[in-house]
């Protein structure tokens, strides 16, 4: 895997999201009670009473009035041919094997190619049909007068957005579900047969990584052997560098059927999977990979079970599968004999297993990553993990309906839409950018610091040639910023974590805790802003202003 | 006031249209079935006139132009958004992603040459240097020169991409560390499920040496560049010298694997023969529109200069300049002495003796290598420009060094005198570089 499917915190993720709303309705608050100041004393009470009204109106709220204003939008989106995106959507794909290529192509190269296809076809498809009915429903609707109606009918404004947002839902889950089901038949089809065998999903216990250096004391991190992608560092081989995975809570419930024995009979056990970088400052031999050497470690009596050694096949997705059969045979260096160890008594302690990995040839280094050893449970058919990514999709393509309705209640058609499509684009590909100002890592520091260098052009690695307290000052006036800069980061939606068809693309199973908990967190944290703004927008403003 | 009716004002746009229709009729009416002048358009002539329509500049890609149309003007914006993920795929080692964006680039541009060769060029030399098992390597050099074929179906006027494809299949594929290995896979390709032993066909059709695909494809080259005058990177003497430099890669990468039989003779004989007969007399201009071939003596240049009224001396220099630029005389006496058997029997001790102290069968190797050596400094005498090749160098001093190896595993000291010795002593330069290739086949420090 490329990248660390780290397991998202539920109580981070809801502490942040209390902060930055306290932090808006607070800001929002002062701001309208100062602004009505303007009125007096009466001013406040107003606001007040518009509070004491909105509290009103959302504990009224009837999921039968909710229902009929969705299925109504629905209707709409039908009429205003949303489902023609159907077409363009067949045409991609009767087409999609051109772009293409397939003739002796790698198996997994051939996977990752046609799975990154359909889910760039669905997302780029589904976003812009559905930002665009999301925006253009309510605008449409105060132009054509028929809110006017609406209004008039007993139903209340937040009902109306709720019935916008679950209406124009249920169009993104229909068209969301025939192109996962219409892209699933093309991939199995499109697939050549010698590739078919590895669209599974594989099921990975992932373990926490630590690393020892060369003279076998514990280390942060491996050797940096000067690779631009920092992912994974390196240990060196014919030393006492290794990389050590701690895993916890395995059982022999985790115990799967195993190719047989070499005398014929049936096993069961664990799979250990490795997918390491070779790294070499010679050539050494050049027809064999690097030798790499696993040894299982019983964390409580430190029985060392060392495993046979195997050639490192890089970027071969799963050519390098060790079994580990319940009973194992090994041999021990210190009794010069072969032993017998039993793999859940002897070497699993409560549930937890060390796996050290080294590399055997001198001169020549190993790469490793957290997610570049695994245990490797049974295999979970490929559908699973495919609408799995599918959810990922579809729950992206509801926080734009949520945030276009959101926009749609307080701005014309055009200009919702921009903004929509300015938060998708910033959600998906500025993230990074801004984490880096966020952070501090953004080299040249922050808004001020940049100025000052730009005007005395000056290079973003040289330090200021400032007093003491200028620079003090320029970095608070940074921090300050920075805080905005995260206040405002944190209103534009993550959408890293929707993009989901990475895990599939390589063969993985969609990690629950790492991908779809957070992408559920997410939509869920934008529903209740989205709804509130949406339904004072509608609540405050003039219908006839158009 | 506007006093026209809304019908009125309608006519009026309907004759400006038709008005504005005439101009783009006669500009952009299509090229005609025929192809006949008189029936295209102002633009399709044009296009005719200079070569610039997509199916006059080679195979026209469907795919291509359907993306091309449905990006309008934004195809620049797409290619370098294409070029920064490929990039980005690149250095986090996303290879499926990386191809993926390198084809779509190439959708984007299909004619832009320089395109074709970066990509080519980075699948073949640095994709398949990322990659550790040699098998992986050779899919990815393979990969590289498949791209390059794809680049000169649709460039079918371009000399230039054949000219880098024959450079991935000969000197790729017959000079890199895993040469051996490359060579082999070119004729029997690793991937033994899909190609069943066989070669890869896309890459090498007739199952042959990778040195003569190379030269199937620089003929193509040479072709190209005759028949559509174009610039090229180099000399054209340089540039045309390629298909018959590759011939006598064949005979040399033979030798260096072990066939001193018939193969390599003949192999020898033909490279000879073309680099004589048909590349030494190859008609090329220099300045002052001069007319020579390779193969002149002086004679032939006094004559020429006479006959083309210009300054002998200048002539000669020209001439002498060019053949010194492709290596025509050491080619030329290479590939005669080569074909002696006295140079067969050298290489041959040499490369038995390698052969031998791989194996431990150490007191036969040293006598082999010996020998070797004793014969290569006859060659050297015979032979003086020999002396000055690296390749016939790097040889001899190789056979030095195992010898050297040998006698210090018998604890042994070498002689002051034997044979290569001055030669040993005057290039000890190369050292660093064979005793990386010894460590490497002997898989000893």
């Amino acid at each position: 895997m490329s990248f660390d499917p780290l397991p998202f915190d539920v109580l981070q993720g809801v502490s942040t999201w209390l902060k930055v709303m306290i932090a808006i309705v607070g800001l929002v608050l002062v701001v309208s009670i100062a602004g009505s100041l303007g009125l007096g004393l009466s001013g406040p009470v107003r606001v007040f009473k518009q509070l004491f009204s909105a509290i009103r109106d959302i504990s009224e709220i009837s999921l039968r009035r909710v229902w009929a204003l969705a299925a109504l939008t629905a209707r709409e989106a039908i009429r205003r041919k949303a489902l023609l995106v159907f077409g363009l959507f067949a045409l991609l794909f009767m087409f999609g094997s051109w772009f293409l290529s397939g003739g002796g192509e790698k198996a997994d190269i051939q996977i990752q190619r046609h799975v990154v296809f359909v889910f760039t076809v669905i997302t780029w498809l589904v976003l812009p049909v559905v930002l665009m009915l999301a925006c253009w429903g309510i605008p449409e609707d105060i132009k054509a007068r028929s809110m006017h109606t609406v209004v008039t009918k007993p139903v209340r404004r937040v009902e109306i957005v709720l019935g916008r947002m679950l209406g124009f839902g249920m169009i993104t889950t229909l068209v969301v579900a025939v192109m996962a089901i219409a892209g699933f038949i093309w991939i199995d089809r499109q697939v050549s047969d010698e590739a078919h065998g590895q669209l599974v999903c594989k099921v990975p216990i992932y373990g926490k990584l630590s690393f020892l250096d060369r003279q076998g004391n514990p280390a942060s991190s491996g050797i940096n052997v000067g690779d631009v992608w920092t992912f994974r560092s390196y240990i060196e081989g014919s030393t006492k560098a290794a990389a050590i995975w701690d895993f916890d809570r395995l059982s022999e419930a985790s115990a799967m059927p195993l190719p047989p024995a070499k005398d014929g009979s049936e096993q069961r056990g664990l799979r250990v999977q490795t997918g390491f970088e070779s790294f070499r400052t010679h050539k050494g031999l050049i027809g064999s990979g690097l030798l790499c050497q696993l040894t299982l470690v019983n964390p409580t009596t430190n029985l060392r079970v060392p495993l046979p050694a195997f050639e490192v096949a890089e970027y071969r997705g799963d050519a390098n599968v060790t079994p580990l059969p319940a009973m194992l045979t090994y041999y021990d260096s210190e009794a010069r004999k072969n032993k017998t160890a039993d793999l859940f008594k002897d070497i699993v302690s409560d549930g937890r297993l060390k796996i050290e990995a080294r590399c055997l040839n001198g001169e020549q280094f190993l790469g490793m990553a957290r997610p570049d050893l695994f245990i490797r449970t049974a295999d979970r058919p490929f559908a699973v993990g495919y609408f799995k990514a599918v959810v990922g999709v579809w729950l992206e393509a509801l926080i734009v309906v949520m945030i276009g309705v959101a926009a749609s209640c307080f701005l014309k058609g055009p200009v919702a839409t921009l903004m929509t499509f300015a938060m998708l684009i910033v959600g998906v590909s500025f993230r990074g950018m801004v984490d880096k100002i966020v952070s501090g890592d953004q080299l040249g520091g922050g808004p001020t610091e940049s100025i000052y260098r730009m005007v005395t052009h000056l290079n973003q690695t040289v330090d200021m040639d400032l007093s003491k307290t200028v620079t003090g000052t320029i970095k608070w006036t940074d921090w300050l910023a920075q805080q905005g800069i995260w206040l405002v980061q944190q209103t534009f939606p993550n959408f890293s974590y929707f993009s989901m068809s990475a895990y599939v693309a390589k063969g993985f199973d969609v990690d629950f805790r790492a991908a779809i908990l957070p992408s559920i967190a997410v939509a869920l944290a934008y529903l209740i802003p989205c709804v509130l703004l949406g339904y004072f927008a509608l609540k405050l403003r003039e219908l006839e202003s158009k | 006031m506007n006093r026209l009716t809304s019908r009125q004002r309608k006519l009026v746009y309907l004759g400006v249209i038709v008005v504005l229709l005439v101009p783009i009729i006669i500009l952009g009416r299509p090229a005609s079935g025929t192809g006949s002048s008189r029936d295209q358009g102002v633009l399709a002539q044009l296009r005719t006139k200079y070569d610039l329509g997509e199916n006059q500049l080679g195979q026209v890609d469907p795919t291509s132009s359907a993306m091309n149309l449905v990006l309008l003007g934004f195809r620049g914006i797409a290619a370098d958004l294409l070029w920064a993920q490929a990039d980005e795929n690149e250095q986090t080692k996303n290879w499926a992603e990386l191809k993926a964006n390198v084809d779509a680039i190439i959708m984007l541009q299909p004619h832009f040459v320089r395109v074709w060769q970066f990509q080519g060029w980075n699948l073949a030399y640095n994709v398949s240097a990322a990659w550790d098992l040699v098998a992986d390597r050779f899919f990815w050099v393979k990969e590289g020169a498949k791209f390059l074929k794809k680049g000169r179906a649709i460039n079918e006027k371009v000399a230039q991409i054949p000219y880098e494809e024959g450079r991935v299949l000969g000197t790729k594929i017959g000079r890199a560390d895993e040469w051996k290995y490359y060579r082999k896979f070119f004729r029997n390709d690793p991937n033994t499920e899909l190609y069943k032993g066989g070669p890869d066909k896309d890459v090498n059709p007739k199952g042959t040496d990778n040195y003569l695909a190379a030269k199937d494809v620089y003929l193509i080259a040479n072709d190209l560049q005759a028949k559509y005058p174009q610039s090229i990177s180099m000399l054209d003497v340089l540039f045309r010298s390629y298909p018959y430099r590759s011939q006598l890669n064949e005979a040399d990468a033979l030798q260096r694997e072990g066939h001193f039989d018939d193969a390599s003779k003949n192999a020898w004989d033909e490279g000879y023969r073309e680099w004589v007969e048909k590349f030494g007399q190859e008609k090329f201009f220099g300045p002052g529109q001069i007319e020579y071939h390779l193969e002149m003596q002086p004679r032939d240049v006094q004559e020429a200069s006479a006959a083309q009224n210009t300054d002998p001396d200048e002539f000669e220099h020209w001439v002498m300049r060019m053949q010194n630029e492709t290596r025509y005389p050491y080619w030329k006496f290479r590939s005669q002495a080569e074909s002696a058997q006295l140079m067969v029997d050298a290489h041959k001790l040499i490369y038995d003796g390698e052969k031998l102290f791989v194996q431990g069968k150490l007191p036969q190797a040293k006598d082999m290598l010996f020998r070797g050596m004793t014969l290569y400094e006859q060659l050297f005498n015979k032979y003086p420009v020999l002396a000055t090749d690296d390749e016939a160098l790097e040889e001899a001093i190789t056979a030095v060094y195992y010898w050297q190896r040998i006698l210090k595993l018998e604890f042994k000291p070498v002689q002051a005198q034997y044979p290569l010795a001055v030669t040993y002593e005057n290039h000890k330069g190369m050292l660093p570089q064979i005793e990386s290739r010894f460590k490497r086949e002997t898989g000893q420090d």
